[in-house]
């Protein structure tokens, strides 16, 4: 046994000179532990031969396209000259109201169907707490935004499972006896 | 390989635009496609999103304006291309989202580009049981071999809670893959 000159603690024999090595199988132990999971380690998807080298001719052509529509508009450019000087000419003696002001475009002059659209091509990242926080229910009935009525069992078996105190409700007794 | 800044000029540039192109999409193209692919699983679905993505990036690319890295940019577009390209379709079919997820994991054991076996399938639909971000944090760091700092740029998210959601992730889908 070696002992410890300043206290009176004492480890077994060749403790410190058989540490290192301890130690060394541990963290080797620990490496194996971790790439031995049972989650495997490819996830078995493939590509169909050659498709790394077919898509890029394919997109190039797509940006190609996309240039091709503004070429396109270019050569009718004299006919959207004209049309657009008529159009000013109309607008001057018959339209042009030094005191009219524009109307500002209002949330209520867009579609219901635009706004639709948006909400579906478009990923909104927010959760569900941000959207409480933007959207006043205070007007809102809970009916007006369920898309199906609560059955009475429904609610219920939530008030069953989740309140513990029916007290809590604040449910004038009184009314119901 | 060409650097970063260069390339992002040359791609604003009307006269070097379609050269550096041709050279960013041989660049990201193929860590795009399987980035895209373990989102969409399906290969020709990934194919369109790889398309759309390259499009997309070549049209907004006057409105890069290098606050990130162009590849973290390119993987953030990719990523949201992806799940709402995944959200169009399960509005299409009619079905929710969880259910287009499993529909698609189901479709796997016939597709051809589908070389997985049992535990590869298995795998499979314990991811499709993941949140979305919980999903994409785990095939990132354990497919993709990314770095914390690089997901962290691609999904705006602190490197902490990143390594939460990849540990979270790693333990449902081991406990998934040890039931039966």
């Amino acid at each position: 046994m070696k002992k410890d000159k300043k206290n009176s603690f004492n480890t077994p024999e060749g403790y410190f000179e058989s540490f290192n090595e301890r130690l060394m199988a541990r963290i080797q132990q620990e490496a194996t532990d971790e790439t031995s999971s049972i989650i495997p380690k490819t996830d078995g998807f493939g590509v169909p031969e050659g498709y790394f080298d077919a898509v890029v001719p394919k997109i190039l052509s797509r940006t190609t396209e996309e240039k091709g529509k503004v070429i396109q508009l270019k050569s009718y450019r004299k006919v959207y000259y004209g049309a657009a000087a008529v159009a000013a000419v109309f607008i001057l003696i018959f339209g042009f109201n030094w005191k009219s002001e524009p109307l500002p475009v209002t949330f209520d002059d867009l579609a219901n169907t635009e706004i639709d659209a948006y909400f579906d091509n478009n990923r909104i990242d927010m959760s569900s707490y941000e959207l409480a926080e933007m959207v006043s229910f205070e007007n809102v009935q809970l009916n007006d935004i369920l898309e199906d009525d609560l059955s009475g069992e429904i609610i219920l078996e939530y008030l069953d499972a989740n309140v513990d105190d029916l007290r809590d409700l604040n449910i004038e007794y009184i009314d119901y006896e | 390989m060409i650097a970063e800044e260069t390339l992002v000029q040359e791609l604003k540039d009307k006269n070097s635009q379609a050269k550096a192109f041709e050279v960013l999409v041989n660049t990201y193209k193929e860590r795009l496609y399987w980035h895209i692919r373990r989102i969409v699983l399906d290969h020709d679905d990934s194919d369109d999103v790889l398309q759309n993505t390259f499009i997309k990036v070549y049209k907004n690319i006057d409105g890069f304006k290098g606050e990130s890295k162009l590849y973290s940019w390119l993987y953030r577009i990719a990523t949201n291309e992806s799940l709402t390209f995944l959200k169009q379709k399960s509005k299409k079919m009619g079905i929710g989202d969880q259910e287009l997820k499993e529909r698609l994991v189901e479709n796997l054991e016939a597709d051809v580009y589908f070389e997985g076996d049992e535990i590869q399938l298995k795998l499979q639909k314990a991811l499709a049981e993941l949140p979305d971000k919980q999903k994409l944090v785990f095939t990132m760091k354990y497919f993709q071999e990314m770095k914390y700092e690089d997901i962290s740029e691609v999904l705006e998210t602190s490197v902490g809670a990143l390594k939460a959601s990849y540990h979270l992730a790693v333990k449902k889908i081991e406990a998934y893959l040890k039931a039966d």
